[in-house]
């Protein structure tokens, strides 16, 4: 009589599905808490773009657009900034605001203004990169015909924005979704403070290290959907920014 | 034009590593007349048009401005605000040809006179129909006359064309010539790159080539021969 085959735990499973169920009705019952830290996560990562993608914009243009000693040492500084974890990030700003740090008369840290410093670092190389990519790809013919028909550099700048604007959607919505996921730095410079600090990333790994698991999968379906937003957008404007 | 009607370059030099490109140029542009400027491929035909323009740095130049010796930047905003560079191949920005007729006009004026203005050279290059439409999916001849009529509306004292008839079949090279021509009837003063004169025998006045960076005039002892059996001379002169 051959042994009989093990089956399959039902209670993992069982488990899961009632887990999940609990995430969808504390996301879809409006409740405050939960939808407080996805109200910080938003406003936390969006002052993080709004001030970094300017500055950033403008290197990827200068990088772009003119030749200069030392720049290719620049672009590949950059291309190595993309790639540190973002929990370094977080632990370079710490100790630069820390009380003992150069940065602690701030009094910047475990605020929201630490997280968004922290984003802003994590977006800067996302954004200089992405965008010196759509601003090489944008004809160079572009730049000179509006400057030959008399553009002040300022609107020429803005015309190849404009010629380059998928690809800068792109580089924007691909830098929001990184900043947003990421826990490492909101982590060190926030320190997780419900109702202040504590956004998306941080509160799943506080939940889920409590073993309440239906807050974080809830959570992580808010991620879930919005990087499939985001991935929506960021293929139809990477289709629109080929050339026709 | 730095003068009533003339304009002087003189010394004129620009090298790409070991080459010489241009080599000591100096010439005059008169205005109302046509300067075909021809030579082999890659003998700086382009890359002299472009230093007119202000798109590209010589390594020295002198215009007449009567004020003396002038570094680059004050020389190349004198050629921005003279001369006007339209390139072989037209770039079209993204829009309709209303658009990319709007952004010669500049941002100053008033949505009535700005429309009036756009209106104006939609007809004169033949473009009323073509209004709305999506200037990147026009035909290389249709972008030829967006770009004369954006040329038109700026008005330049100079007009600095690039191979404008390569490419383009018959009609609409006869089409770009008669615009030429208008320019021409207007003052403007032409500096037309081709490396075939035969494409604009009724429109030119003085012949230079390029050679091995030095600029030769072709004068009436040595004189530009055309082809009188070519289609274009028949259709144009």
């Amino acid at each position: 009589m051959p042994e009989s085959l093990p089956q399959p735990n039902t209670d993992h499973m069982d488990s899961l599905t009632t887990t999940t169920l609990a995430a969808l009705e504390l996301l879809f019952s409006g409740n405050p808490e939960l939808w407080e830290i996805i109200a910080i996560s938003f406003r936390v990562s969006g002052v993080a773009i709004l001030v970094a993608s300017p500055p950033a914009l403008l290197v990827a243009f200068i990088l772009a657009y003119y030749q200069f000693p030392g720049r290719r040492l620049l672009i590949s500084i950059n291309s190595t900034l993309l790639s540190v974890p973002a929990v370094v990030v977080g632990l370079t700003l710490f100790i630069l605001l820390s009380r003992q740090g150069p940065l602690g008369e701030w009094k910047l840290l475990f605020t929201q203004t630490a997280m968004v410093l922290g984003q802003i670092a994590l977006a800067f190389p996302i954004l200089v990169a992405m965008g010196h990519s759509a601003l090489q790809a944008c004809d160079r013919r572009a730049w000179e015909t509006a400057r030959t028909l008399g553009a002040t550099p300022l609107r020429a700048l803005i015309t190849i924005m404009r010629e380059a604007r998928f690809g800068l959607m792109a580089a924007l919505l691909a830098a929001f979704g990184r900043i947003i996921a990421e826990v490492g730095a909101s982590m060190m410079l926030g320190g997780n403070i419900l109702h202040y600090t504590r956004n998306i990333p941080t509160a799943i790994a506080l939940e889920s290290s409590k073993g309440e698991f239906a807050q974080g999968i809830a959570l992580g379906l808010v991620l879930l959907i919005l990087a499939f937003t985001l991935n929506a957008f960021l293929q139809h404007f990477q289709g629109k920014g080929q050339p026709a | 034009m730095t003068t009533a009607d003339q304009f002087n370059v003189h010394y004129l030099k620009k090298h790409y590593a070991k080459r010489q490109v241009l080599d000591e140029v100096t010439f005059s542009l008169q205005a109302g007349q046509t300067h075909l400027l021809s030579g082999d491929n890659g003998a700086g035909k382009t890359t002299l048009l472009r230093i007119l323009a202000g798109l590209e740095k010589p390594d020295s130049i002198q215009i007449d401005l009567g004020m003396g010796p002038l570094n680059w930047r004050h020389v190349k905003k004198t050629l921005q605000q003279h001369a006007l560079y339209l390139h072989q191949h037209p770039y079209m920005f993204d829009g309709t040809v209303s658009y990319n007729l709007g952004y010669a006009i500049g941002v100053k004026l008033t949505k009535q006179e700005r429309q009036r203005q756009i209106d104006k050279a939609l007809e004169w290059a033949d473009l009323k129909q073509l209004s709305q439409a999506p200037a990147k999916s026009l035909s290389g001849g249709e972008k030829q006359r967006v770009s004369l009529a954006r040329a038109w509306l700026k008005r330049p004292s100079i007009l600095l064309l690039d191979e404008p008839t390569s490419n383009l079949d018959q009609e609409s090279r006869h089409r770009t010539l008669s615009l030429l021509e208008a320019f021409k009837s207007d003052g403007t003063a032409m500096l037309l790159a081709s490396h075939d004169p035969m494409h604009f025998p009724s429109l030119i006045d003085q012949h230079l080539r390029l050679d091995q960076g030095k600029l030769i005039r072709i004068d009436d002892q040595n004189p530009i021969e055309f082809d009188q059996t070519h289609p274009n001379f028949r259709s144009t002169a």
